[in-house]
């Protein structure tokens, strides 16, 4: 059965080609059935994969598959070569099956668009370029997948592409990503060069033997594939783009920008984590970036309006907490917590997306409201969603936000310091989150809504909310792949308290935005609080008083950093080039005598030098 | 000259029969797809010849012509490269009101120069070969430059091309001369003995220096690229694609062939210059490509850039270790292809798109805004060429930039792979630019013509998008073909 | 190398008409004396073959020449073609009117 490895981005790539041969001229139907099933099946190998997998010994689970020698350069032959172990087949659960959820719902929710075909001839891209990402042996074929998921990324951005805003939206992802993606490159490069081979496994045991713990070499290595991470899975300070990239179809940002390709990165660090491991800089460097990435973007979400941006931005911070247990070492727990942040944000985004198309395409969640009696199926999904987004006990968030909260605890990169962001972190999730959901779903209804209904929308949806509500109790096959980072003992107060704070976060959202504090306001009236409680009557006026207090200065930070600092990164960049392109064109100026002159003067030059250092 | 060497040379005299037929056909009377077809014919069966004789062993035919493996290849692959090319000019030029038969003569001309450069080891052979590419391609260059259907940028560009050619070709002659008067040899494998190892004298050094600066401008490394883009623009697509591949491709060829066979690489200085001028082509080619509007300038600009890459290769072969010095030369001839390859697809899809008749070329944005949505079949192809310009994987520009990248790093040339990867980085931006441009809503006002695009056209660019992609997916064939070529030098 | 006084003074000849011939391209604007210049560089650089040839005694650096010589025809063949265009189109023959294409 492992044999039949190569199928699982073969199919979704021989999907691409049908889909792409019949040039939309399909009937949709038969569109449907390559576009979906192509990936259905590839889930299916998987699982097939699964079962033989579970069934040998863990300590030799991995397989090599060498479809052909893809080139032949002097020494250097990387193969069409694929490599499986744990790590990977993990990935691969979440990428087709979640992926195959996505395709499955997609071809409800696309149908009565005008590029259906097209979409799926992109999406069946995108999936084989992922898994091929994740399969690849050697850093050819990585990076490979790697530019491939950019590519259906950046045309899926730009998907409709008749509102020019769209293209401004894809061009952005694909030149603040390309700035991560050079140091991806470079960090690549370096790596073989350095140890000589572009086999990742080899490379990761010639690493351990090369270099002493510490080395500079490696720690400069590990920051630029960070580099490459961060760009990818849109960390600071590279995230400026995931936002915008929800300008895409719903079920490509649950796909594409939620459940796989942006947490790439965080793939990308545990499949190297031997070169992280020797560099305690590097492994810092990527607990901070987590840390901060998941507070910044946390307080960000509280201020949005746009349900799919609230989204977006929750998507940055889960990654970020990733990337946290990544920086300490918990590199299990980062990779549960990426499949159940694929189960319930995934869950989530489609959700939303049901919601959407139920409203005409509102986005604003303040001109929802009151959406639970309409639509009650997105409801009661909506709802598991959320309790998995906040880690509440039993879904499936919980368990892996709380394997990572008590590595941070106890790890050297973390410490109490960091743990404290992260809870804080967790206690904001649960505020946005709930202001989210009892906004979307309680109080006033502001607007008509029709349920789209069908298999096509419910069976995604309910297959998704039991995963993630039951996910946390798979069992991956990690231990293999990846370090075991050991049972973090912590003392009873903290695993306390850091299941408490997303509750309490929870009754502070239900009591603000819910019951709109009526308990509150008595307690107010009485005080010398009662002017202030004046601001309480609203979840507006609750908004401008945590504004205040809270998150302001955050906001302000924020903005700060997204309006400038971090906006400005990719627009220097693009303004250099620009510039160095104005100045070259200023050479080029259209007189022949001027070219022969620059002619005379450059090859007395070359002259020159061929005498005087001959 | 014996009957040997008359074989070795029969292709070659094929290739001149072509023009002095036509130029005989065309005294007495008019007929373009009479002369296609004989030009197309004489193409396949020199081919054909050249093809037969491969295996063969090397056949040195009188002392300035060369037969051997490598000869064999480029001048198969010019042959190749000139019939698409000539195919994908024959509707362009019917559309046009020009003359069309002396077209082909004039094309059959450069590809005879062409050939005759490839094969050459002989300064004399090397510099009829250029020059008679060169002149024919003045002539080329200014094809339409009269007549109703005539752009006003045509008559700038060629005399442009004219007087910088000429210029360079003088800086070329001066040191040949410089370094016959150092040696008293014409030859290249007769200077191997002494180019580099004779090191009182400045002759040989300022010669070699002064060769480099006449092939520079040729194969437009910066700071010699300047009439590139406005020669790019200003001539007519079909001609501007043949500049593009086949006068590129075989200059370059035939630069690898000089600087191994007459040990030119031993000449530090000048191998340290080339360094500078191949980052200065990687730099300066991506960053006038980036903002450029003008497609057909932004695809100069881009060739620029690539020469650029195919120099990384060709500065490994100065390395001492054989091996990495074979690695690095199959390394250019893999290139050379995949740029043939790609540059002209890229080409022969503003060819189908122009209109000639309305003396206009395909070369804004507004053209191609929307081509998915109008002609899927040529907006694709032109998507593959371009992601392969780009080196996405999967495309033979990926697999030759690997190559050329492979070669960099066994002759530990750190700075330019270095720059290689910025350079391919900048790249791809403008490249993916274009694409999204494709992809967008067509405008109201089409501005191109919804016309069927001709089969001829058609077929050339289905085949080469096909070579495209399975090279780029199982390139181990080509890279025996070349591994084979190349086996020869030195 | 043979003789050497004497292929030195022949150079130094070819090189001072060479350089002669390239400032006269660069501070011409009429393109009938660019044409003029470019046939003083091809001629040094077939001076040079001359003298090569005789230094060496051997007559490949005049068969060189008459190449050179052909090359030059050639390209004045070719060149006063589109010079004539350049007069018609401009009514002059300044190279500097030619500055469409930049950029």
């Amino acid at each position: 059965m492992l044999d039949w490895l190569w199928l699982v981005p073969g199919l979704p790539f021989l999907g691409f080609l049908i889909l792409f041969a019949g040039q939309g001229k399909m009937p949709k139907r038969w569109t449907t059935l390559v576009g979906v099933g192509s990936v259905g099946l590839a889930a299916l190998v998987t699982l097939l994969i699964a079962v033989e997998f579970y069934g040998t010994p863990e300590a030799a689970l991995t397989y090599r598959q060498t479809l052909w020698t893809w080139m032949e350069a002097g020494s250097l032959k990387p193969g069409f070569s694929l490599y499986l172990d744990g790590l990977a087949l993990s990935m691969l659960f979440v990428i087709t099956g979640v992926g195959f959820l996505i395709h499955l719902y997609a071809s409800g929710y696309m149908y009565e668009d005008e590029d259906f075909p097209r979409f799926f001839t992109y999406t069946n891209l995108f999936v084989a370029a992922m898994v091929m990402l994740v399969l690849a042996d050697n850093l050819v074929l990585l990076f490979l997948g790697w530019e491939g998921v950019g590519l259906c990324s950046y045309l899926l951005i730009g998907f409709w592409y008749r509102d020019p805003e769209n293209g401004r939206c894809a061009r952005k992802a694909f030149i603040v990503t390309r700035i991560g993606d050079t140091a991806f490159a470079i960090g690549l490069f370096l790596l073989f060069r350095e140890l000589g081979t572009l086999d990742i496994q080899d490379a990761m045991s010639a690493a351990t033997a090369t270099w002493p713990r510490d080395s500079g070499t490696a720690t400069l290595i590990a920051v630029l594939l960070l580099g490459g991470a961060v760009g990818k899975s849109a960390q600071l300070p590279l995230q400026t783009w995931l936002p915008d990239a929800m300008a895409g179809p719903t079920p490509v940002s649950a796909l594409i920008h939620a459940a796989t390709m942006v947490t790439a990165g965080v793939y990308l660090i545990a499949r190297t984590h031997v070169l992280f491991q020797l560099s305690t800089d590097a492994m810092q460097l990527v607990a901070l970036v987590g840390v901060l990435t998941l507070l910044m973007s946390g307080f960000t979400a509280l201020t949005q309006t746009d349900l799919k941006r609230i989204l977006a931005y929750s998507t940055i911070s889960q990654i970020g907490y990733m990337f946290l247990a990544l920086g300490v070492g918990a590199w299990s727990s980062a990779i549960f917590h990426l499949m159940t942040h694929a189960f319930f944000k995934a869950l989530l985004f489609l959700t939303a997306g049901s919601i959407i198309l139920s409203v005409h395409h509102q986005q604003d969640i303040f001109k929802m409201g009151g959406l639970r009696k309409a639509l009650p199926v997105p409801f009661a999904t909506f709802l598991v969603g959320c309790l998995g987004l906040t880690a509440l006990p039993p879904t499936s968030g919980f368990f892996s936000k709380e394997q990572i909260l008590n590595a941070v605890w106890s790890s050297p990169t973390g410490g109490q310091l960091i743990w404290a962001g992260a809870v804080l972190g967790a206690f904001i999730t649960a505020i946005y989150t709930f202001r989210m959901f009892f906004i979307v779903f309680f109080g006033e209804q502001q607007t008509e809504a029709h349920e789209h209904k069908g298999f096509k929308f419910h069976v995604p949806l309910i297959v998704l909310a039991v995963l993630a509500a039951v996910g946390g109790f798979f069992h991956l096959p990690l231990t293999s792949a990846l370090p075991h980072a050991g049972h973090d003992h912590v003392p009873l107060g903290v695993e306390v308290t850091a299941i408490a704070l997303p509750m309490v976060g929870v009754l502070l959202a239900y009591l603000l935005f819910y019951r709109q504090i009526p308990a509150l306001r008595q307690l107010f009236e009485t005080g010398p609080l009662k002017s202030l409680a004046a601001f309480f009557y609203s979840g507006w006026a609750m908004d401008w008083l945590y504004d205040r207090l809270l998150v302001k200065p955050f906001v302000a930070l924020a903005r700060w950093n997204s309006k400038d600092l971090v906006d400005q990164l990719p627009a220097v960049v693009s303004r250099g080039a620009a510039l160095f392109h104005r100045l070259l064109s200023l050479s080029q100026n259209g007189q022949l005598r001027y070219y022969v002159a620059t002619m005379a003067l450059a090859s007395l030059v070359v002259m020159a030098v061929a005498v005087y250092t001959g | 000259m014996t009957m040997t060497e008359l074989h070795a040379l029969l292709p070659i005299i094929v290739i001149a029969g072509i023009s002095v037929v036509l130029m005989v056909m065309t005294a007495f009377f008019r007929h373009q797809r009479l002369a296609s077809l004989i030009t197309y014919g004489g193409f396949i069966a020199a081919a054909v010849l050249v093809a037969g004789q491969t295996g063969s062993g090397p056949q040195q035919a009188t002392p300035l012509l060369i037969m051997d493996e490598y000869s064999r290849f480029f001048s198969l692959v010019i042959l190749v490269t000139s019939l698409a090319a000539t195919m994908l000019a024959y509707d362009y030029l019917r559309r046009s009101d020009v003359f069309k038969e002396e077209y082909y003569i004039l094309l059959s001309l450069a590809v005879l120069g062409a050939v005759v450069l490839v094969s050459s080891n002989h300064f004399a052979a090397f510099f009829i070969g250029i020059e008679l590419m060169s002149v024919s391609l003045f002539a080329m260059v200014g094809y339409m430059v009269q007549g109703r259907t005539r752009r006003a940028v045509t008559l700038e560009a060629s005399v442009k091309y004219m007087i910088l050619s000429g210029v360079s070709s003088s800086f070329l002659l001066f040191g040949i001369a410089l370094v016959y008067a150092d040696f008293g040899v014409l030859s290249f494998s007769g200077l191997h003995s002494l180019l580099g190892l004779h090191s009182t004298s400045s002759y040989s050094q300022i010669g070699a220096a002064m060769i480099v600066v006449g092939l520079a401008f040729k194969l437009s490394w910066v700071p010699f690229h300047m009439w590139t883009p406005d020669v790019y623009e200003g001539a007519p697509v079909p001609v501007t694609a043949f500049l593009a591949t086949v006068s590129k491709v075989s200059v370059f060829a035939i630069i690898v062939r000089f600087f191994i066979e007459s040990g030119a690489f031993r000449l530090e200085a000048l191998v340290q210059a080339l360094v500078w001028i191949a980052v200065l082509s990687m730099l300066v080619g991506n960053g006038l490509a980036l903002l450029q509007q003008n497609i057909k300038r932004l695809l100069a600009y881009s060739s620029i850039a690539h020469l650029g890459y195919l120099m990384v290769a060709f500065i490994a072969i100065a390395g001492s270790n054989l091996a990495n010095t074979n690695l690095a030369v199959e390394a250019t001839a893999f290139y050379l292809v995949a740029y043939i390859v790609m540059s002209l697809i890229a080409f022969g899809i503003i060819t189908t798109l122009s209109s000639p008749e309305r003396a206009e070329e395909a070369e804004t944005l507004a053209h191609f805004r929307g081509l998915f949505w109008q002609k899927p079949g040529l907006a694709t192809a032109m998507g593959l060429a371009l992601l392969s310009l780009a080196g996405i994987p999967l495309t033979i520009g990926f697999v030759g930039k690997f190559y050329v990248f492979a070669a960099g790093v066994a002759g530990q040339l750190w700075l330019l792979v270095g720059v290689l990867i910025v350079g391919s980085a900048l790249g791809l931006y403008y490249y993916l630019r274009l694409i999204m441009e494709m992809c967008k809503a067509p405008d109201t006002e089409p501005a191109i013509s919804r016309e069927e695009t001709p089969l001829e056209n058609r077929v050339v660019l289905s085949a080469l998008g096909l070579v495209l992609l399975v090279i780029g997916i199982f390139p181990n064939g080509l890279i025996t073909t070349v591994h084979a070529a190349v086996a020869v030098l030195r | 190398m043979v003789d050497v006084a004497l292929i030195d003074h022949v150079f130094i000849l070819a090189a001072i008409l060479f350089c002669l011939g390239l400032v006269g391209v660069l501070v011409r604007r009429n393109i009938i004396f660019m044409l003029i210049s470019m046939e003083i560089m091809l001629n040094a650089a077939g001076l040079a073959f001359i003298a090569a040839g005789s230094a060496w005694g051997q007559p490949d650096g005049q068969v060189m020449f008459l190449a050179v010589v052909t090359l030059g025809a050639a390209e004045v063949a070719v060149a006063l073609g589109l010079t004539l265009l350049l007069f018609r189109r401009y009514q002059s023959v300044d190279v500097d009117n030619l500055k469409e294409l930049r950029g």
